[in-house]
């Protein structure tokens, strides 16, 4: 079925899921009537608590999990079809592997499922290997692989096809805020070359950076969504970063502000995140290498 | 590396088979006595490894793919669940052939090893006594016969068609089975009632011909069909036995382990397509 809206990557329309519970019968709605819309190179954030249904959802849309009502179409396909599935990457949260295989190995075994075969798949391979920073370790066996390196080679598999939407589900958990940094980097890299992104994460702050749109989701049902500027916006506030300015020089700056009609809700010395301190001694120590 | 070590104790036990004393011209009756005993001991280690094999790979498979999210990461590409239950499946086999294959050359090579070793010591004796050589030449195929030929293989074969059955039948419960214990047990009850289908219909039969039929008997004669018949397969008694099998009764058995096996993945499929991982 063609789609309604031709950009439409992702369309959830009336998504409700119930799950029944083994001894009693009892039903349990995880997911209630959500819709949603993605379009083609947009990067979607789904933000909400844990168990709000962001996991059923994502699943929902990679065929994992049957609606119990609405419907999930991918790339106008039904997402519990397999044609849905051949331009999808998904990443989940703590990705686990074949402990056995090397990070070259389990690569071409994703790649083989993917119908890639030959020279195509070796050279996939080692351009992902590359773009995870993996090339070192891709004759190790991912039993000796850390949490962060283990999201890393996470990335490369749902990467592997180059997929045209790219399904996050936590993908900074468990990584470094130097790893944090480089995939979120790789997000807007992704979104550069029109890649669309569908992400969730408990980081609200690296959601906000990266994401065009948001939706809230609160106890199966989408609270609120929309562009993250309009969500975000704080209406005619504005944010003002003055620097060389003494106590007197920024009373003087106070003083004219209030004469032209406006206030100053907040004033104080900024000081920097410890995360923007750790990166620069992390990447100082490297040799400048790094983000 | 667990088959590995399955491998090892066959080959201590195929050692151990050689260091029995074989027999003399005298002993003839012992020597066709060792090597059925020899053939029987390999036999059974080798439907004990792939009876286990078959049943706890196969039962673990998609329980420990579910617990370490390996499932997800498979699904959400551009495979489908026959795909997986099948790739699943064949590589349990793959795994099976190759035990059962290492198995089957350390067999052969101790059974050919102990047959030369009987001949060498039995045919100079049988000439110096006189035998006419007639009688030299069927001494000599009928040791033959027990040792390493295409009845060996056969008995082979055999097993592997047994643990084939027997792993499609863990697959199938897997699919549905919360626990992975149940799913074990259960292929052990299929096991066990699988060996005992040809001693019931015999019984059952036995009863319809005193014409002490009953609702309960046909029930049980048809309930008999749903499970594999052991029994019917286990080609290898003839092995062991030293007789040569006839074509038609191993294609036979093949197309009935094939039968069982279809019915297994197609049902295993069914359940498994729309299953919510």
């Amino acid at each position: 079925m063609a789609l309604a809206s031709s950009n439409m990557v992702v369309e959830i329309r009336g998504f409700r899921k119930e799950f029944k519970s083994a001894l009693l019968r009892k039903r349990l709605v995880a997911v209630k009537g959500l819709s949603m819309e993605i379009a083609e190179g947009e990067v979607y954030g789904l933000i909400g608590p844990n168990g709000a249904g962001k996991s059923t959802t994502m699943k929902a849309l990679l065929g994992l999990l049957q609606p119990s009502a609405g419907e999930c179409r991918v790339f106008g396909h039904d997402a519990s079809k397999v044609d849905a599935r051949h331009q999808v990457g998904y990443l989940p949260e703590n990705p686990y592997f074949f402990k056995h295989q090397t990070a070259r190995e389990t690569l071409e075994f994703y790649g083989k499922l993917c119908g890639l075969r030959g020279g195509g798949l070796k050279a996939r391979v080692q351009e992902m290997l590359d773009l995870v920073r993996l090339a070192d370790a891709a004759e190790r066996r991912l039993s000796g692989f850390s949490k962060g390196m283990l999201q890393r080679i996470g990335l490369a598999q749902a990467l592997i096809q180059d997929p045209k939407l790219l399904v996050l589900d936590e993908p900074t958990a468990g990584v470094d805020p130097i790893g944090s940094r480089e995939i979120r980097d790789l997000i807007l890299s992704l979104k550069g070359r029109g890649v669309t992104v569908f992400l969730c994460s408990h980081l609200l702050e690296q959601v906000q950076e990266v994401c065009d749109r948001v939706g809230v989701i609160y106890e199966g049902e989408m609270v609120v969504q929309g562009s993250v500027d309009s969500l975000c916006g704080a209406g005619d506030e504005v944010q003002l970063s003055v620097g060389g300015l003494d106590d007197a020089g920024l009373q003087s700056l106070r003083r004219w502000i209030v004469e032209q009609g406006g206030s100053v809700e907040a004033m104080a010395r900024r000081e920097r995140s410890l995360e923007s301190v750790f990166i620069d001694v992390v990447t100082q120590r490297k040799g400048g290498h790094g983000v | 590396m667990k088959v590995f070590y399955f491998l090892v104790v066959f080959a201590a036990i195929m050692l151990g088979m050689l260091w029995v004393d074989f027999g003399s011209v005298g002993k003839a009756q012992d020597s066709e006595q060792s090597l059925r005993v020899m053939k029987g001991a390999a036999f059974f280690s080798m439907n004990v490894f792939a009876a286990v094999f078959a049943i706890a790979a196969t039962a673990l498979l998609i329980p420990k793919d579910v617990e370490d999210r390996t499932l997800y990461t498979i699904l959400c590409k551009p495979v489908t669940r026959l795909d997986y239950l099948l790739g699943r499946y064949f590589g349990v086999l793959a795994m099976l052939a190759i035990g059962l294959l290492c198995m089957d050359v350390l067999l052969s090579a101790a059974l050919w090893h102990t047959v030369e070793g009987m001949l060498a010591e039995q045919l100079p004796a049988m000439q110096a006594l006189g035998f006419s050589q007639e009688l030299i030449d069927e001494r000599v195929t009928t040791l033959r016969q027990h040792g390493a030929g295409v009845g060996l293989q056969l008995g082979v074969l055999a097993v592997f068609l047994k643990a084939a059955v027997l792993a499609a039948v863990a697959l199938c419960l897997s699919t549905f089975s919360t626990s992975t214990l149940f799913t074990l047990l259960a292929t052990l009850v299929v096991m066990v009632v699988g060996l005992m289908v040809d001693e019931a219909r015999g019984v059952m039969a036995e009863y319809a011909a005193h014409g002490r039929e009953s609702r309960v008997l046909s029930v049980a004669h048809w309930v008999a069909y749903l499970f594999p018949d052991f029994k019917l397969m286990s080609l290898e008694d003839a092995t062991i036995q030293g007789r040569m099998l006839e074509l038609g009764l191993i294609l036979r058995v093949c197309l009935v382990a094939a039968l069982h096996v279809s019915i297994a993945l197609v049902l295993s499929w069914f359940i498994f397509r729309k299953k919510e991982v």
